[in-house]
């Protein structure tokens, strides 16, 4: 077995996971005036009040992955377009991608639009909670709310498929956020420059 | 809601002799209370609709070669209308409603004093209590319920708010000269209609008010998207599963 995860990267990511998901479900909630999601939270005006402090929780958590995952995510090389282009051998049983870092250009990928995405949901959560009392905060505050639905979309598209690509699509990953390692000929198919780099 | 049963205000600036026993009575009803105010510059007071204030005259001079001395007392309060921006943006069920009437009305025990309302109307009308709840001219939503008239037009000593059926007060408009009421098509209808003998931007109205278009691309496009994003997200993970497969790690199949 080889360490893929720290403790604290482990840990962090269920944080990140679990505010996101108490975020969304008010968030849908929210959305639709869902009021069987609001009376779960006990009532709307307690369920603003857990999903603007989730919302601080989310961009804290948000914020420490960047030590994590931003360095590796922005090193973007030739293998990684080739990746892409390959569709990540996900689009056919025969399809083979070249050697890929510790994570994967797809996982580079998602990691940049949920960093993006959450930066941008977190700000204009912001503007919408705290209403800055500026001459034109009607304007910031429509800005803000077309902001933080996109977002929304966005990563409600994205998560569902990183759990899936997380657990069903790949055999050996989940336990990277259980047990934080892996075995090392599992690790040398899937991320061969990050073995090598490492020395495994 | 049918356009036709719906009960509106009908204003006639023309009308106003800007006494605003509007303001006073609509303050006694809703037991409101008073303003400290400044002296500006002007009798329009106070400058704008507050948490306390729900409607007030607004004071436009107008000095033209024709009339050096006109001036048009405008009515300024909730126009109530057909597609109320605020009710579309609010994300509390029940804070914002519509009367049998058609008045919008709200319940400050279901607000969320989130204040995305006030960016949803065209016309910035709601304001803010101290505990951050929506505050609006509601249409004297208990004295309407009862068949009473709203506080402002049972007051009003020249008939410049009215208060009455729909139709009955366009047709009245109509019959006193006024070709073209303003409300009666915008925004699905506004409750509150007024007579303009010109243009209404020499009221001080906007001549196409509307509901931000960012708050109409987010309410068709971007609600739906939620659900169906999330929806063919989960179906293509179930499809891709079915059709090609996870990644399994044997010799000679998907990994090098």
């Amino acid at each position: 077995m080889v360490k893929k995860a720290s403790a604290f990267e482990i840990f962090n990511h269920w944080v990140l996971a679990g505010s996101f998901f108490v975020l969304t479900a008010s968030g849908y909630a929210f959305l639709f005036q869902l009021e069987q999601v609001g009376s779960v939270f006990g009532g709307f005006n307690q369920m603003k009040v857990i999903h603007n402090w989730a919302g601080v929780v989310f961009s804290v958590s948000l914020f420490l992955t960047i030590f994590h995952y931003l360095p590796v995510a922005l090193r973007f090389g030739s293998d990684d377009i080739s990746w892409i282009i390959k569709g990540g051998g996900y689009l056919s049983k025969k399809v083979t991608v070249p050697p890929q870092d510790e994570l994967n250009a797809g996982q580079k990928l998602y990691y940049i639009v949920v960093l993006v995405s959450g930066i941008a949901i977190a700000a204009s959560g912001l503007v919408i909670w705290l209403r800055p009392d500026i001459a034109d905060v009607r304007k910031w505050v429509l800005i803000s709310h077309l902001l933080h639905n996109v977002s929304f979309d966005l990563m409600v598209v994205a998560i569902p498929v990183h759990m899936y690509l997380a657990t069903l699509a790949n055999p050996g990953t989940f336990r990277i956020m259980v047990y934080g390692t892996v075995p090392v000929s599992w690790a040398r198919k899937r991320h061969a420059k990050w073995v090598q780099r490492m020395g495994f | 809601m049918s356009i036709a049963n719906r009960k509106s205000l009908l204003i006639s600036p023309e009308l106003c002799i800007g006494c605003r026993g509007c303001q006073t009575a609509c303050k006694s009803w809703n037991q409101l209370p008073g303003q400290k105010t400044k002296n500006t510059g002007t009798v329009q007071n106070p400058p704008d609709l507050l948490p306390n204030t729900f409607n007030i005259i607004r004071y436009v001079e107008m000095p033209s070669e024709k009339d050096a001395m006109r001036w048009l007392f405008v009515s300024r309060r909730c126009m109530h209308c057909g597609d109320a921006g605020c009710m579309k943006i609010c994300p509390a069920p029940g804070a914002l409603y519509r009367t049998k009437e058609g008045a919008v009305a709200y319940n400050k025990e279901k607000c969320i004093a989130c204040k995305l309302c006030v960016a949803g109307c065209p016309f910035d009308v709601p304001r803010y209590d101290e505990k951050g709840k929506v505050a609006k001219c509601h249409l004297c939503f208990d004295r309407i319920a009862e068949g009473l008239a709203p506080a402002c037009a049972k007051t009003c000593p020249t008939g410049a708010i009215r208060y009455g059926e729909r139709d009955a007060l366009l047709g009245e408009a109509k019959k006193a000269g006024y070709a073209k009421v303003y409300g009666e098509m915008e925004l699905e209808g506004l409750g509150a209609l007024y007579a303009f003998k010109d243009a209404p931007k020499v009221y001080g109205m906007d001549e196409k008010p509307a509901v931000p278009e960012s708050v109409v691309f987010w309410h068709k496009v971007l609600k739906p998207l939620a659900y169906i994003g999330v929806g063919g997200a989960v179906a293509a993970s179930l499809l891709h599963y079915v059709a090609i497969g996870p990644k399994k790690d044997e010799e000679g199949k998907k990994d090098e």
